[in-house]
């Protein structure tokens, strides 16, 4: 079977258009985060997370009904993979015992006869969780920079560097934004914690690996087609390597939906993200990373 | 002519140096690394049949076999592929050493209003510039008199540290003094662990202040936590002058007596207008050493209206008011907290304790801890009761009244017990508080996870079938496209995953269920070096070339986007094994692995069956 053998497509021609898209996807995104805020989870924020499993499926309405007095604020409650499974968070400050009491109390006398177990409780105090918020933005802030430095090593050309680090700010400020957005939509929890920070990492190293498949072709191209227009070698580099492109896309994206579907509720958060980034890293290495350092290269050769 | 950067001229020399040794070099190289592999993967084969044969014993048979081979599975046990306690159930603990609490008791008697306002101004300004609190301390104190020397408050002989040495010194001396209190709670902690019954916990030491404790299948969470926090610092102290305590409970309860407003006439005949009244009750005949009893959510209430500064002036000359540490239950049902008021001079501390043991009241039958002192102890101990019976003597843990007996007679033995305790499993962790030692500081829980082994389990479900289906999926997606050389892609992703685990088992590193996502990952972007070199062989065929120089050019024309592809991703694992932690170093650390061995297979393994499909006939493998 073969596809995309020998594809003629005029990524670089049509940029304008991806321009548009991803200008569009970026903004709103960007938007979004500002306007909601970033929708961070326990780890961020610090707070309490507990897992119960009932016998008997449950209403998440009512119990967050009959928990948000004694708990001294509405919590936050969704199924945990089946409609007998919860998942409760709360930033109710007293001790976790406490507050398992209060939950479990509130369990007995309002849902007498569905047997309950604790599958899983967490804690985070609000200074461990700011500790942990300076590492995660810390690490994303490092493998920016060093992939950065890496190109500029490896192609020797900043422009590359530039086209390669705004292909993953796009990625990741896109899929962001579509976190923020879903976070209250989803049966599923989207909170930004810990997992979601090691799936965007993921993704600017995918989303890095499709880009560099092709700046490799382009440098290739340059030595083999001296003479030929930068802008035909880049388009020509983009159909070279589109077939590969295309089938490694495929082949992660069928992972990491497996992981979605079979992965477990604990999986789910940072699945969804590989999902996104999957497709968004293989869009934004044909049309915005390649396209970009056409577009610097020129005005550094007019300058 | 190309440009031969120095990375190229390596490349092909790797290339001319594999081709001189031909293919027997790297078939060695593949035997060798799945020797090694499976050698480390034994112990966890053999153990998981092992464990499957004892669960179908009956439990006498299990028991008597797993009597009879315990070495042979200890040995198994150390050596498995370690499972994370989200996948096999149990608590992770962070733990941090109350610096601020410890550096205030370092100053011993010297510690003054000053010391305690700068301590709590170095608390604040830690806490927001997230910085070191022994820096801030000295920031703080030096912005108040920049000449001021901090070792007014510490000196020590053993260290040097005197009246003239500089702050600096003594920063140098509080620091090390904090290293040696972490060192020392964890080796307490480890004590603690260890006398609890947990099977391979693990107890680090993260920063300069921080304990990650993991204890796997641990299903008493309350339990492990009073444990882990408990400083145990045991104390025994005198009473207070009991008629001058009368005097000020009295004093204490006028302050509060409102005056009732005469022109107000509602309030004219209510005579309980006394905020300290509301909080606390008096019983009849009360224990002259008691001040008062409070339930529970009151004694906060109390304890604020007592330290009003009025009443801080009535208090009698070295008293300290402490809460008993368990309830009175009175005959109504109702439970009480009883307000002891104890001397503030420590007699004698934890430390002179040698023994602790339980016992049994011979007439309520509730578990008691009896304890036992060395010679030093006993002599000062049997110097106190001697001097004070007939008047109560208090045994304080952790600020609490554990038990405050009347003394008969002069005990000379250095025998005490501690009374009152909740059930047998309260006794038994408290013998083991006490033998493991005190806490040098305090212990702050700051992140604490629990995972029920319900859910590990359905965990380790849902990761293995992960693994199955995506590797299935990829697997016969390759078979599709590339037909034979996609099976032989596939024989290279099996080899892999057995690769990444027999790494994983041969490092020690620990598999979470992020890691088997890691893993599931990796099956998917493994095949990534096959992709690329297989549709370069397809490309170098469309140029006219015959299969085998195809093969060849192919496999070294795809090698530098693939070594660029998997550098980059290799970056990113190592940035987020630096940063995370738990699980999230899991996946990372299955990244890394999953990243070399599917260099290793894709490159090596695939190019040895190839050429070795293709030795006779060059058709014999086609790529779709």
């Amino acid at each position: 079977m073969r596809w995309f053998e020998t594809p003629n497509i005029n990524f670089v021609g049509n940029r304008r258009i991806a321009y548009v898209v991803s200008g569009i996807l970026f903004l709103s995104s960007l938007g979004i985060i500002i306007t909601k805020g970033l929708q961070y989870g326990i780890d961020f924020r610090g707070g309490k997370e507990f897992v119960y499993n009932f016998e008997e499926p449950v209403n998440t309405v009512e119990i967050r009904d009959f928990l948000a007095e004694p708990l001294g604020s509405a919590p936050e409650i969704k199924l945990f993979g089946s409609d007998s499974e919860i998942l409760i968070r709360t930033d109710n400050e007293s001790s976790t015992e406490e507050v398992k009491a209060i939950i479990e109390g509130s369990f007995e006398s309002n849902l007498a006869g569905n047997q309950f177990s604790n599958q899983k409780s967490d804690t985070v105090g609000p200074r461990f969780a700011e500790d942990l918020k300076s590492a995660a933005a810390q690490s994303v802030i490092y493998a920016i920079v060093i992939i950065f430095i890496y190109i500029l090593i490896r192609f020797r050309n900043w422009t590359f560097s530039a086209g390669a680090v705004a292909a993953l700010v796009h990625d990741v400020t896109i899929t962001l934004g579509i976190f923020t957005l879903l976070s209250d939509t989803v049966p599923f929890s989207l909170l930004i914690d810990q997992n979601i920070i090691a799936a965007f990492l993921t993704i600017v190293g995918y989303s890095l690996n499709d880009t560099v498949v092709v700046f490799d072709r382009i440098r290739e191209n340059s030595v083999v087609h001296k003479g030929m227009e930068f802008f035909s070698m880049v388009n020509k580099s983009l159909n070279d390597t589109l077939s590969r492109t295309v089938i490694t896309s495929i082949t992660t994206l069928f992972v990491v939906l497996v992981l979605f579907i079979f992965g477990g509720e604990v999986l789910k958060g940072l699945s969804f993200a590989l999902i996104i980034g999957v497709v968004l890293g293989t869009y934004s290495s044909l049309f915005v990373a390649s396209p970009l350092v056409l577009e610097l290269d020129k005005r550094a050769k007019k300058s | 002519m190309m440009q031969k950067s120095p990375y190229s001229q390596f490349l092909i020399l790797i290339h001319n140096y594999n081709h001189m040794q031909g293919n027997g070099f790297k078939i060695g190289v593949i035997v060798a690394f799945l020797a090694l592999t499976l050698y480390y993967l034994y112990p966890t084969i053999i153990w998981n049949l092992e464990q499957k044969q004892i669960e179908e014993m009956s439990e006498v048979d299990a028991q008597a076999y797993q009597a009879e081979n315990a070495e042979k599975l200890s040995d198994l046990r150390e050596n498995i592929l370690n499972l994370g306690l989200d996948l096999q159930g149990g608590m992770h603990v962070t733990l941090e050493v109350g610096t601020p609490q410890l550096i205030a008791e370092l100053a011993g008697q010297d510690r003054d209003d000053l010391l305690d306002e700068v301590l709590a101004e170095a608390r604040i300004s830690a806490d927001e510039n997230d910085s070191d609190f022994i820096d801030e301390l000295v920031t703080a104190f030096e912005a108040r008199d920049p000449n001021a020397r901090l070792s007014r408050y510490y000196r020590s002989d053993a260290d040097d540290i005197t009246r003239r040495s500089t702050n600096e010194e003594v920063v140098a001396y509080l620091k090390a003094q904090r290293d040696a209190a972490l060192d020392r709670a964890i080796e307490i902690i480890r004590t603690r662990v260890d006398r609890f019954g947990v099977t391979e916990p693990s107890i680090l030491k993260q920063g300069s202040n921080r304990i990650i404790v993991e204890l796997p299948g641990i299903d008493d969470e309350e339990r492990v936590r009073n444990l882990l926090r408990g400083t145990a610092r045991l104390e025994f102290r005198t009473s207070t002058d009991v008629n001058d305590f009368g005097i000020f409970r009295n004093q204490a309860v006028e302050y509060y007596n409102v005056e009732p407003d005469t022109s107000d006439t509602t309030l004219l005949l209510d005579q309980s207008v006394n905020p300290l009244l509301d909080v606390i009750g008096f019983v009849q005949n009360q224990n002259p050493y008691v001040f008062g009893y409070a339930a529970a959510e009151d004694t906060a209430e109390v304890m604020r209206l007592l330290n009003d500064p009025e009443i801080l002036r009535m208090y009698p000359r070295n008293t300290d008011l402490l809460w008993s540490a368990q309830p009175t239950v009175f005959a109504d049902g109702t439970e009480e907290f009883t307000l002891f008021g104890v001397n503030s001079d420590v007699e004698l501390t934890g430390e002179v304790i040698e023994e602790a043991s339980i016992q049994f009241d011979p007439v309520t039958n509730a578990a008691e801890v009896a304890m036992g002192m060395n010679s030093e102890g006993a002599r000062i101990w049997s110097r106190i009761t001697g001097a004070n019976i007939g008047k109560p003597v208090a045994i304080v843990l952790d600020n609490y009244v554990v038990s405050y007996p009347n003394v008969i007679g002069k005990i000379t033995g250095g025998n005490s017990s501690i009374t009152g305790l909740a059930d047998v499993a309260e006794a038994e962790d408290l013998v083991n508080i006490l033998l493991s030692g005190a806490l040098p500081a305090p212990l702050e829980i700051l992140e604490e996870r629990t995972v029920g082994a319900t859910l590990g389990a359905a965990s380790i479900r849902a990761g293995l079938n992960s693994v199955l289906f995506g590797l299935s999926i990829v697997a016969i997606f390759m078979i599709i496209y590339y037909r034979k050389g996609g099976m032989v892609a596939d024989i290279a992703l099996m080899l892999n995953i057995i690769f990444i685990l027999g790494i994983l088992a041969g490092f020690k590193a620990t598999l979470t269920l992020p890691g088997m996502a890691g893993i599931v990952l990796t099956i998917g972007m493994a095949v990534d070096a096959n992709v690329l070199i297989f549709d370069r062989i397809r490309e170098e065929q469309r140029s006219g070339k015959t299969i085998k120089a195809a093969i060849s050019a192919g496999y070294n024309n795809a090698m530098s986007a693939i070594i660029d592809a998997n550098v980059t991703t290799g970056f990113v694992a190592i940035i987020l094994l630096s940063f995370g932690v738990g699980p999230i170093k899991g996946f990372a650390v299955t990244l890394l692995a999953g990243i070399a061995c599917s260099l290793f297979s894709a490159i090596i393994i695939t190019r040895v069956v190839i050429d070795y499909l293709t030795r006779n006939n060059a058709d014999a493998v086609s790529f779709g």
